[in-house]
């Protein structure tokens, strides 16, 4: 009896102390929670509700059901801003993934001047996008007053389109928005690396490894978990792509990078159409939804194996 | 336990910081918008006696003596920091206000209109009085409810009738009710670099550039200054709506309509007729036969046509008169190496696209607030009315202009009062800085029948689907015009079916 009472109360202790610490647990969290309700979720469902509505300004006037998805999907630019959205993506994989990798790795094993190089690399970085952008418009600009075209008439050749020639356009923004970002992806990478205990790559190098194999067997293993992440992220964030064309070339030429975010700007800003700008951000959103549950089942199943 | 009263104390300090970062922001807030809430405080004074129509909640008093009730107006129109002797002539203004109307307050509140800024602004309750808008936003900010209807305030003064009808018409809407006022009129030309002309050998004997008359010429024309000079003939648009903006009036020249009014209402696109398509041919060639314009038209846009044309890297451009302190204030151009021709013909007729750059006036300006800034602008000498106080405003301009190097030209009339047009007359007379040879051909251009007004439907969505032809002819050497221009009349016909056509 006395040993049932006390085996109860200590459970009511529990309890009791469990409550406490949770109540601090959420007194901590409260400031960001009333920040995310206020910055993030309140507009996120505000958005959702103004995609089903025709508005005035920002506020709604009457409730029209899917008519602005319908008005987006059957948009003169949309299937241009959908394709070039996923070539995007597709070539910051191709072009952007695996250089921050590369450079991480050639940085971490790199011995002299290590902190020019981390410099060095993340130097773009701290340029101002707009900046850049305008800098690498004198670089590609046509004609042969361009930087390039100077550089490439030196050897000879006759003036490039660069950005003007629509089946490059994707690529070299690509590689601009790779020429700026890489550094920090990098240094994540290496930080990653400088994680790695030295001792595994001492026994490596006990046992007869290269440079190469130390890499291949000890180095990749490692960031792969990284490298998983920074995948997702990579295709979250190109996929919304929106001022680097907007800038260039202001989605041309003939809607050559015309992105969908970039079409969302338009509806919104240039159009004021709120509603139909709400739709193809949930739109959007949905796709990421989609491609984010594809990467996660497919991580998911490689982990298992 | 020491540590559990720790922990709460981080938490409520925390906590506290933030309640506080929530209270300065809102103070902060509240110190910005003061001149609103001085406004709307006198709005609450001023509404017993406004004339209601307006149809916000206070408005249900009779009209009386509204002039000597206390206004506070915010001025959009103010010049912005850097233009200290432009702020020197708007502080004349007030000056002149305060005695004119010791009742208003004027409080200087710069806004240059952006299509990114504007919502939100309006949405916040910042929005200025009285602000400068583009010639391209009436029809939608009308339709989103975001600007003033100021018809009656308009038909009270009598400026209503003084309005020329056509810009009267693209400030309206369907029901005829006014929302704005011009602040100029402007008829496209060709300005040209007279600099450029010189270098290339193309003056007369007394030295007048030999502008082209027809677009065959300022081809040949381009040709010449390229070879001569090494600059680009001609700035030819690409990057937004302003490149379709601009071919619309070449298309004309070629004899094309591009878009119809029906007789039941509805419209039909027409961009893929012989004429456009010939239009657009010929804008391909000057790039890819005689290869005369800048280096990337893909980039060029209102602005930046401009600069190519005043630092000299480029000898012809279409611009308006409304815009002369562009390439010579802004760009540095001699303000006597400026000249505008008329627009070139075509075998179609010479053709000048006219239009009005329109002030507008808050949504939430009580019609008090409205009166003070019309007021405001009859001192700036902007209005209809030849008073003391606004001919005075007028020479003011002019002197800043004279001081400041910009061309003292007629204005293109955006009114109809005939005194007004001889007030602007006899200032230009008084202060003209340049040769009116320069200008003369232009004016007599755009003083006949060659004025056109802009396409009827949608018009931006017809400039959007040319900016992406003409984006296409450029870049590529072996664009298909006809089958490109067929696909733009298509997707103009769909927006057109989707937006006018069938909608209600």
């Amino acid at each position: 009896m006395t040993v049932k009472t006390s085996k109860k109360l200590g459970e009511k202790k529990a309890k009791e102390t469990f409550r406490k610490r949770d109540f601090y647990g959420w007194l901590i969290m409260v400031p960001s929670l009333v920040l995310f309700a206020f910055f993030v979720w309140e507009p996120l469902i505000e958005n959702i509700r103004l995609s089903f509505f025709s508005t005035k300004m920002y506020e709604v006037v009457e409730f029209t059901g899917l008519k602005n998805y319908s008005a987006v999907i059957h948009d003169i630019d949309f299937m241009a801003a959908f394709k070039n959205t996923f070539a995007y993506t597709l070539w910051s994989l191709l072009i952007g993934f695996f250089v921050p990798m590369i450079i991480g790795v050639l940085i971490s094993e790199t011995i002299h001047f290590k902190g020019f190089f981390r410099m060095a690399v993340y130097f773009p970085n701290i340029m101002p996008s707009l900046a850049t952008i305008w800098i690498w418009s004198y670089f590609f600009l046509p004609g042969p007053t361009g930087v390039l075209n100077i550089l490439t008439g030196k050897l000879g050749m006759e003036p490039f389109e660069w950005l003007n020639n629509p089946h490059w356009t994707i690529p070299l923004i690509i590689i601009t928005l790779t020429w700026k970002s890489a550094g920090s992806t990098a240094l994540i990478y290496m930080a990653n690396i400088s994680s790695i205990s030295p001792d595994l790559y001492e026994a490596a190098t006990i046992d007869g490894a290269g440079i190469w194999q130390r890499v291949r067997h000890i180095t990749l293993p490692s960031i792969f978990g990284i490298g998983k992440t920074m995948l997702i992220l990579q295709i979250i964030s190109v996929f919304q792509i929106m001022y680097e064309p907007m800038i260039f070339k202001n989605g041309g030429p003939n809607n050559a990078s015309i992105s969908l975010m970039m079409l969302m700007y338009r509806y919104g800003y240039r159009d004021y159409n709120v509603g139909k700008a709400a739709a193809l951000s949930v739109l959007v959103c949905m796709i990421l939804v989609v491609l984010s549950g594809i990467y996660m089942k497919a991580t998911a199943q490689k982990e298992e194996a | 336990m020491k540590k559990k009263l720790v922990s709460l104390i981080l938490c409520t300090a925390m906590a506290a910081t933030l309640l506080a970062g929530c209270g300065n922001g809102s103070t902060s807030t509240n110190e910005t918008t003061s001149n609103n809430t001085t406004t709307e405080s006198n709005t609450a004074d001023t509404s017993d006696t406004a004339p209601a129509d307006t149809g916000s909640d206070d408005t249900d008093a009779p009209a009386a003596d509204a002039q000597d009730e206390e206004v506070t107006i915010t001025l959009g129109i103010w010049p912005e920091d850097t233009l200290v002797d432009d702020i020197a002539v708007h502080e004349g203004y007030v000056a002149t206000m305060g005695e004119l109307h010791p009742n208003v307050t004027c409080v200087p509140a710069y806004y240059k209109y952006s299509t990114d800024t504007f919502m939100p602004m309006v949405e916040s309750g910042n929005c200025p009085t009285i602000f400068e808008s583009w010639f391209t936003e009436p029809t939608k900010l009308i339709a989103q409810g975001a600007i003033a209807d100021i018809t009656d305030e308009l038909k009270a003064r009598g400026w209503l009738d003084a309005m020329n009808p056509s810009i009267k018409e693209l400030l309206s809407d369907s029901n005829g009710r006014v929302y704005g006022i011009p602040r100029d009129g402007y008829a496209l030309g060709l300005m040209l670099n007279v600099e450029l002309f010189e270098e290339a050998g193309l003056v007369d004997e007394d030295g007048y550039p030999l502008y082209p008359k027809t677009w065959e010429e300022l081809a040949e024309t381009a040709k010449t200054i390229k070879e001569k000079t090494g600059a680009a003939g001609l700035c030819l648009l690409a990057k937004d709506n302003a490149g379709g903006w601009h071919f619309s009036n070449i298309a004309w020249a070629f004899g094309a309509t591009l878009c119809t009014e029906n007789a039941d209402g509805t419209f039909t696109s027409n961009l893929d007729s012989e004429e456009a398509i010939a239009a657009m041919e010929y804008v391909k060639s000057l790039k890819w036969d005689y290869d005369v314009l800048t280096a990337d038209p893909l980039s060029e846009d209102w602005g930046t046509g401009f600069t190519q044309l005043g630092t000299g890297n480029a000898a012809m451009y279409i611009g308006a008169n409304d815009a002369v302190n562009q390439p010579t204030q802004v760009n540095g151009l001699p303000v006597d190496k400026l000249s505008i021709c008329p627009i070139p013909a075509g075998p179609g007729g010479q053709y000048s696209l006219y239009g009005g750059t329109p002030y507008f006036f808050s949504k939430d300006a009580t019609p008090a607030q409205i009166n003070a800034a019309l007021d405001y602008l009859e001192v700036m000498g902007k209005a209809p009315v030849a008073t003391e106080a606004s001919v005075e405003g007028m020479k003011a301009d002019a002197q800043n202009k004279v001081d400041q190097g910009v061309p003292v030209i007629k204005r293109f009339p955006c009114w109809v009062a005939q005194d007004v047009l001889d007030a602007e007359a006899a200032i230009v007379e008084e202060y003209g800085n340049v040769d009116p040879k320069l200008y003369d051909a232009y004016f007599e251009a755009t003083s006949s029948d060659g004025l056109h007004l802009e396409e009827p439907g949608s018009t931006q969505d017809m400039y959007a689907e040319l900016t992406k032809v003409l984006q296409a002819v450029l870049t590529d050497k072996n664009a298909d015009v006809t089958s490109l221009m067929q696909q733009a009349d298509e997707n103009y016909q769909t927006i057109l079916d989707a937006t006018l056509n069938g909608a209600e």
